[in-house]
């Protein structure tokens, strides 16, 4: 069991640093991407299974969509397309894919043996993690809806600013 | 969770509902007015259900809040300390920036994070509460976003905390992983010295903390960010925020032998004494106040850490009086610094003051009152504190805390004078800037708290030994 979790918190460790490394914001984001599957992998082989899938849900799928704003925000044309394809040349992907690689071996060799199953203090059920988070810990999911606010509205206020005036300082005479 | 439950955490409560009416109210009308008529009114509500959580508390609120006599102390501080900070950035706010009303949904969210890390019993409450807490600090610090040091000084704030948070996390994990819970209960580092990974956790966590209240050698951002900060902001992390994790440090670290004795201890020690020594010699030589507040709250923090080093029954009452004390004084300082704050940028530069006795004799004598009541003058509560926290350092024989205390406190009256002296020179001809009412509400109610509680510090300390914490 112990040289599964060494490879996939290797592979999260060798991810995240080239997540930090990377001097590009889309070639980081691959690797970001890698981390956070190689934490899920962790996850599984805890017996956190719904842990792990929400991981991936929430994480990964969040930094998808940070890709689709990227897209978005840059015009689209030939230029973006060109840009984009030397983005995602093979020299730039490699890396990232061969880590996924190496978790996708990880899971289906234990899916298909099952050797996963018996590790740690069980498996934790969703049902489990729902009857905990609204039973006991209730308070604690208001108080994580509270963060989301406080970061919701924050965001909002800087980010107005900056959508509207971009030029920033010598526009910024309001009504006051 | 039972009616008593919901009446215990009722100001909590009423203190979430707050930004989120708030928030409807910016999204149906923009009104600052409005926004601010809502916004001190749920303050001064909550504060009013205290009596009403103190008839049912002590209670243990599900495993991850307690409400007991030291939490509605510190809610009461916490929510007086905010309702100050709301009067001083009205007319603040209302030079400064076009897009006021977020700022209160911002400041509700704020202190509700740091009530909740002065009520947490668990760590999982711990870290929202100050997660809560720091992301709407992010905003708040970087609200005035025509002015490029406020964003830098939020991005180094984001930064900063996010990096603490982190730490904090990883030391969490290993205290979990040494006892399998994360409530505070039945969590002693001391006991467990011998473990290594159950020490190394608890020492992360300190970092974490450390970072939090900015002590030596985890100061290095507070100086930047005060001074990039708005000015009632800057006063409010100066006082809530640190307050707040300090009240949690000494609800953590409540036996006085997890505190004071063995690694932990000497690595208090150390930073107590560290932060007194470099917070006031760094402060010597500032021109700018608010560098020169933010050196020395970090000064303030070594202070208060001698009282927690304590032992005995004085140790708890010591670190609350000097609290209340502290955020008395630093928010009324940081107000001095709001109210006299004109369009242009905020009334940092030590020349602002030259001569103000004789332009606004009554901010100036707010301002001789803080300035007194941090270098511990008598007749203000400041003293009071080092009085009682020095009483505390030497009566468990701390002796190399009391002695650096004394000798840091003889250089921190250096500067205090220094600026003191400056008020009450001969006039230079400066633009004056406007009264701001609210503003000199909030101080004049600032300046009563202090003097009253310097003059008779029974106000306080006849509540404080009902205080058991648990």
């Amino acid at each position: 069991m112990d040289y599964a979790f060494y490879i996939a918190a290797a592979a999260a460790l060798a991810a995240t640093l080239r997540a930090i490394t990377a001097s590009h914001a889309v070639h980081a984001l691959l690797y970001f991407i890698v981390s956070l599957l190689a934490v899920a992998v962790i996850f599984l082989l805890l017996g956190a299974h719904f842990a792990a899938a929400l991981e991936v849900i929430v994480y990964a799928g969040a930094i998808m969509v940070l890709f689709i704003f990227v897209v978005m925000m840059l015009n689209p044309g030939p230029r973006s397309v060109q840009r984009e394809r030397h983005w995602l040349r093979p020299r730039i992907w490699a890396g990232p894919a061969v880590l996924a690689a190496v978790l996708a071996a990880e899971l289906v060799y234990f899916a298909a043996t099952g050797a996963g199953r018996s590790a740690g203090a069980g498996q934790v059920e969703p049902a489990e993690v729902g009857l905990a988070l609204f039973g006991p810990y209730l308070l604690g999911v208001e108080m994580a809806s509270v963060v989301l606010l406080a970061g919701l509205v924050g965001a909002y206020h800087l980010g107005w600013h900056l959508g509207r005036r971009p030029g920033g300082r010598e526009t910024g005479e309001g009504e006051a | 969770m039972t009616v008593h439950d919901f009446a215990a955490i009722a100001p909590l409560l009423i203190l979430s509902a707050a930004p989120v009416a708030v928030m409807l109210v910016i999204a149906v009308r923009r009104s600052h007015a409005a926004s601010f008529a809502l916004s001190a009114g749920a303050l001064a509500a909550a504060l009013l259900c205290l009596p009403l959580a103190a008839s049912c508390s002590p209670r243990q609120v599900t495993p991850l809040l307690v409400v007991d006599a030291y939490t509605l102390f510190f809610a009461a501080l916490i929510l007086l300390a905010g309702l100050s900070v709301l009067l001083l950035s009205h007319d603040y706010l209302r030079i400064h920036e076009e897009r006021r009303e977020e700022f209160y949904v911002l400041l509700l969210t704020a202190c509700l994070g740091s009530v909740i890390v002065a009520a947490s019993r668990h760590f999982a409450s711990f870290f929202l509460g100050l997660e809560a807490l720091s992301v709407s600090l992010y905003v708040l610090i970087a609200y005035l976003r025509i002015n490029a040091s406020c964003i830098e000084a939020g991005l180094k704030y984001l930064i900063l905390a996010a990096f603490s948070s982190a730490i904090m996390l990883f030391g969490m994990a290993l205290v979990y992983r040494h006892s399998g819970t994360l409530a505070l209960a039945g969590l002693s580092p001391a006991e467990g010295a011998a473990e290594p990974a159950l020490l190394a956790g608890a020492v992360l966590i300190v970092v974490g903390i450390g970072f939090k209240l900015a002590v030596v050698p985890f100061h290095m951002w507070a100086p930047d960010i005060y001074e990039g900060a708005p000015a009632p902001v800057a006063g409010f992390v100066a006082a809530v925020s640190k307050g707040s994790v300090f009240a949690f440090l000494l609800r953590w670290l409540l036996e006085p032998a997890a505190a004071g004795d063995g690694p932990l201890g000497a690595i208090f020690t150390g930073i107590a004494v560290l932060s007194m020594f470099a917070g006031n010699l760094l402060a010597l030589f500032q021109d700018n106040v608010k560098r020169m507040l933010a050196y020395s709250s970090i000064a303030h923090m070594g202070y208060l850490l001698v009282a927690f080093l304590a032992s005995g029954p004085r140790r708890v009452m010591a670190c609350l009086f000097y609290l209340a004390a502290y955020f008395v004084t630093t928010l009324g300082a940081f107000g001095v610094i709001t109210v006299l704050s004109d369009k242009e940028r905020d009334a940092d530069a030590l020349e602002d003051y030259r001569g103000l006795f004789s332009r606004r004799p009554w901010i100036a004598g707010v301002f001789t009152a803080m300035l007194l009541s941090l270098a511990g003058i008598p007749l203000t509560a400041g003293f009071i504190g080092k009085f009682f926290m020095l009483a505390a350092g030497v009566a468990s024989g701390r002796w190399l805390l009391a002695a650096s205390l004394i000798v840091t406190s003889g250089i921190g009256l250096f500067y205090y004078l220094r600026v003191l002296a400056v008020l009450y020179m001969p006039a230079a001809p400066a633009v004056d800037v406007p009264v701001r009412p609210l503003g000199t509400l909030a101080l004049a109610a600032l300046v009563a708290l202090l003097v009253g509680l310097g003059v008779y510090p029974g106000l306080l300390t006849d509540w404080i030994p009902a205080m058991a914490i648990r």
